[in-house]
């Protein structure tokens, strides 16, 4: 079949414009490893409960919804969009749950019914997005509103305490056990990112994915059903939500009628502190695992360091903007300009 | 001339991570001459180009104006010496108004503000001067890439240049288009204005240059004046090689219809009662002016876009509307416009080449995509088609476009498809790739494929297809044997949409 004509130039190792080459993949997530290894490096040395492996354990448990719903936040934004929505859809499921489990509902069951009104909460949204063609700003916008207050509506406001409840306890011992040195939840978020990194790197649905992210109309014309792929990427967002509420539950030992409006900029801040362009098409879920361990850090460095909690919307909100800037001038070669600008400001020598 | 020249670059240096991209370039620009550059994709035409209006930098060398050294560092400081230019990165601002981007920064002011009255008539004049017809109130991303390409140069040539350049900027243009700005740049050249000239055409090169510099990786090979010089001389200069006939040869037994299309009218109205039959190892030629509906039948028989009337697959009904269903009925589509509808620019060259492998389930097993085969396939595609490339796994971004259109064709030609529809296959490639290009569908052809080639390229259709029908205002009127006209007829039908041969297959 591979028969090549004569005259067929061989493959050539020859670059044909700009190198840097296949290391942009590599570069993207760079930024989130660097701060990373300052955090951490600063924080071991000034702090030497910080490296004691009982803190360590416990920033994964803290982080532990925004490692789930981040994941589904990768797929969105991989397709170009933003879902607004997942704390409100968090908190939702974490209300079905409650309910659930108050009207005397089975523990399996309850998780089943959970994270399927997730994933339709999700899929709502997408069909919205995907279908009907709606901009996925206003779609997750008025979703975010809605679902929170169907929360209000539904519970009259009030805290559904869960901690009496005998099938409540698994969920609990889920939330917050450990297995031999690890977090159970640890392991559990650990086998969600195998699983979606296989989804996304391993099936035509994944790849299709990037692709809508990329060029969506190339998708289309290349034979993908990209309104299909819309919807079912916020159905995704909305399956981490279900779960995401589980762990919510689990730890708070409630159902709590509030979403936090925070919780919602912490995973996009994770996500795109990974690495991530909001334009889609690029980046992946080791930058995501990355921002929302920085994220984890940063947030149980405060605490060792005993600055208010109120501080930490300044931080993540400093740091999503530090990491966003310096992409923005990486991709627009700014920083070159800046540099050029500069040894141009110096006094003119021979070079010049 | 012993006159002093009003653009000396001397030295040129620029370097890029991994690769020099110009390596000690010398070119000297005089008033009143059209300069063309030329060398093959890769050679460094856009980037001494770049250089000279201020986009890149070079890192080392200088750049003298009427003798005297100047440091360019910004397209707007060139624009400020008098150095316009036209890319083939189309820089308007997609939704805002014909006028406002011809004027863009200088539209006139009046008692309340901008006259708009005024910039009007501005604008209808720089779009006259250029001899296109475009309304100065529409929306520029609602125009076709010829149209944008129109204003584009309208905006060039409205202010008062002293240094043209343009970097392909006919690589989207019709004959006709291409033709009036060959007329306009003969007005400016008299002018005294000095034009350097890149395109991938030749023809162009040789009906309006005098004089050509060429570049072969990085490197000045020759400037030389184009009198007396023939074009297979310079092609050879540029590749290094002699070259055998662009085209190939053609002799290909035509086999059974495989592709009819009947009273094909596109919801749009772009195409109107289309009929035509494409048999096996044929080249269906489909020639037409910007706008003649050709890039839209294309469209229709894929499915890409919306229609009423038929298409028959080997006598099956393709279902309309979709993509997909044209794709399970063996039908293959390479869009015109490659970045805008073909091309995942931020993915790699595998990622790029498996596209339309993903919905057909080439590589799929209970779900899973078999990536061993799919790197297998993507690594034969890429040496079968001589991409090139450092690897599958290299960003598409990065390959000139000769490799990316490569890399398109090769997504779909590795499905064995029975009938592939081309639009405008060889836009914005060099000479080389050209030539692979056309080899690959005549090996298609001869594989038993049948090959729908929509372009706006005359001496490509003359050069490659079997029969050629022409399209004029969305309707089919004329079926021709290349072998048997010349560009004069077709053109002719092209423009006035009758000939002495009606008769469609």
């Amino acid at each position: 079949m591979a028969v090549s004509q004569g005259g067929t130039t061989p493959v050539a190792g020859k670059p044909e414009r700009r190198g840097l080459g296949g290391r942009f993949n590599i570069g993207r997530v760079m930024g989130a490893v660097i701060g990373l290894v300052i955090v951490v490096a600063f924080l071991g040395i000034t702090e030497p409960a910080f490296l004691s492996w009982g803190n360590l354990m416990n920033i994964f448990r803290a982080q532990s919804i925004a490692f789930i719903l981040a994941i589904g936040m990768t797929f969105v934004i991989l397709t170009g969009g933003l879902d607004l929505s997942v704390a409100s859809a968090t908190g939702f499921a974490g209300m079905v749950l409650g309910l659930s489990i108050k009207a005397g509902v089975p523990t399996i069951p309850a998780i089943l019914i959970t994270v399927i009104t997730g994933a339709l909460l999700g899929l709502f949204n997408g069909f919205l997005i995907g279908i009907a063609r709606i901009s996925f700003f206003v779609v997750t916008l008025a979703t975010l509103s809605i679902y929170a207050s169907v929360i209000l509506v539904v519970t009259r406001g009030s805290t559904i305490s869960l901690f009496q409840f005998s099938t409540f306890d698994p969920i609990a011992k889920m939330a917050n056990g450990d297995i031999g040195p690890f977090p159970i939840i640890l392991l559990i978020i650990v086998a969600l990112y195998v699983i979606a990194w296989f989804v996304l790197h391993r099936t035509p649905f994944g790849r299709a994915v990037y692709a809508t992210g990329s060029n969506p109309e190339a998708a289309r014309l290349n034979g993908l059903n990209v309104p299909l792929i819309l919807m079912l990427v916020y159905g995704i967002a909305g399956l981490m939500c279900g779960l995401g509420a589980i762990q919510q539950n689990g730890r708070l030992t409630a159902a709590v009628p509030i979403v936090d409006p925070n919780q919602m900029l912490a995973v996009i801040a994770a996500v795109l502190i990974g690495g991530m362009s909001l334009r889609g098409g690029e980046g992946g879920l080791l930058g995501t695992f990355l921002g929302c361990l920085f994220l984890g850090v940063i947030q149980n460095g405060l605490t060792l360091k005993q600055v208010s909690a109120f501080w930490q919307g300044t931080v993540t909100g400093s740091i999503l903007l530090i990491a966003v800037g310096l992409a923005v001038l990486r991709e627009s070669g700014a920083g070159a300009k800046l540099i050029r600008a500069l040894r141009r400001k110096a006094p003119p020598g021979p070079a010049e | 001339m012993s006159e002093v020249p009003l653009i000396r670059m001397r030295k040129i240096t620029k370097r890029f991570p991994g690769v020099t991209a110009l390596h000690e370039v010398n070119v000297e620009l005089f008033p009143g001459e059209i300069h063309a550059l030329v060398g093959e994709n890769g050679s460094g035409k856009s980037t001494l180009c770049k250089c000279l209006y201020g986009f890149v930098h070079p890192d080392e060398g200088t750049i003298e104006i009427d003798g005297g050294r100047t440091v360019i560092d910004s397209p707007h400081t060139a624009l400020s010496l008098g150095i316009s230019a036209i890319t083939q990165e189309l820089t308007l601002a997609p939704t805002l108004s014909v006028t406002e981007n011809i004027l863009m920064g200088r539209l006139p002011r009046g008692r309340f503000g901008i006259d708009w009255a005024q910039a009007r008539r501005l604008a209808f004049d720089a779009l006259q001067e250029v001899g296109t017809e475009i309304d100065p109130d529409a929306t520029v991303g609602s125009l076709s890439v010829e149209l944008q390409q129109e204003v584009e140069i309208a905006r060039a040539v409205f202010g008062q240049s002293r240094v043209l350049i343009l970097d392909e900027a006919t690589s989207s243009l019709s004959e006709t288009a291409t033709e009036r700005l060959m007329l306009k740049l003969e007005q400016l050249r008299q002018k005294g204005v000095s034009i350097l000239f890149v395109s991938h055409r030749l023809r162009e090169i040789f009906r309006c240059a005098t004089k050509a510099t060429v570049l072969r990786d990085g490197e000045l090979v020759d400037t030389l004046a184009l009198d007396g010089v023939t074009e297979s001389q310079l092609v050879s200069k540029m590749v290094g090689r002699d070259m055998e006939d662009l085209y190939g040869k053609r002799s290909i037994p035509r086999g059974e219809v495989l592709l009819s299309v009947r009273r094909l009218s596109a919801e749009d109205k772009s195409v109107q009662d289309a009929n035509l039959d494409l048999h096996a190892g044929e080249i269906l030629g489909v020639a037409g002016l910007v706008g003649s509906g050709k890039i839209q039948l294309g469209q229709a028989i894929f499915g890409a876009i919306p229609y009423t009337g038929e298409v028959l697959v080997e006598g099956r009904r393709v279902k309309p509307g979709d993509p997909r269903h044209g794709m399970a009925a063996g039908i293959g589509y390479v869009p015109d416009d490659r970045k805008k509808e073909a091309l995942l620019l931020t993915r790699s060259v595998r990622a790029n080449l498996s596209l339309p492998w993903l919905s057909t389930g080439h590589f799929t097993r209970f779900g899973v995509l078999d990536v061993k085969s799919e790197k297998n396939l993507a690594n034969d595609s890429v040496s079968r088609f001589a991409v090139r490339t450092p690897s599958t796994e290299f960003p598409i971004v990065q390959l000139s476009g000769g490799n990316q259109q490569k890399v398109v064709l090769a997504r779909w030609f590795a499905l064995k498809p029975k009938v592939v529809v081309l639009a405008e296959p060889t836009r914005g490639i060099d000479v080389g790739a050209k030539s692979e290009v056309y080899r690959f569908m005549q090996d298609l052809a001869e594989q038993g494929a049948g090959i729908l080639m929509i372009s706006s390229e005359m001496p490509e259709l003359l050069g490659v297809a079997d029969r050629i029908l022409v399209m004029y205002q969305g309707r089919l009127c004329g079926e021709f044997d290349p072998r048997e006209v010349g560009e004069e007829e077709i053109a002719h039908v092209a423009c006035i949409g009758e000939s002495k041969t009606v008769g469609v297959a």
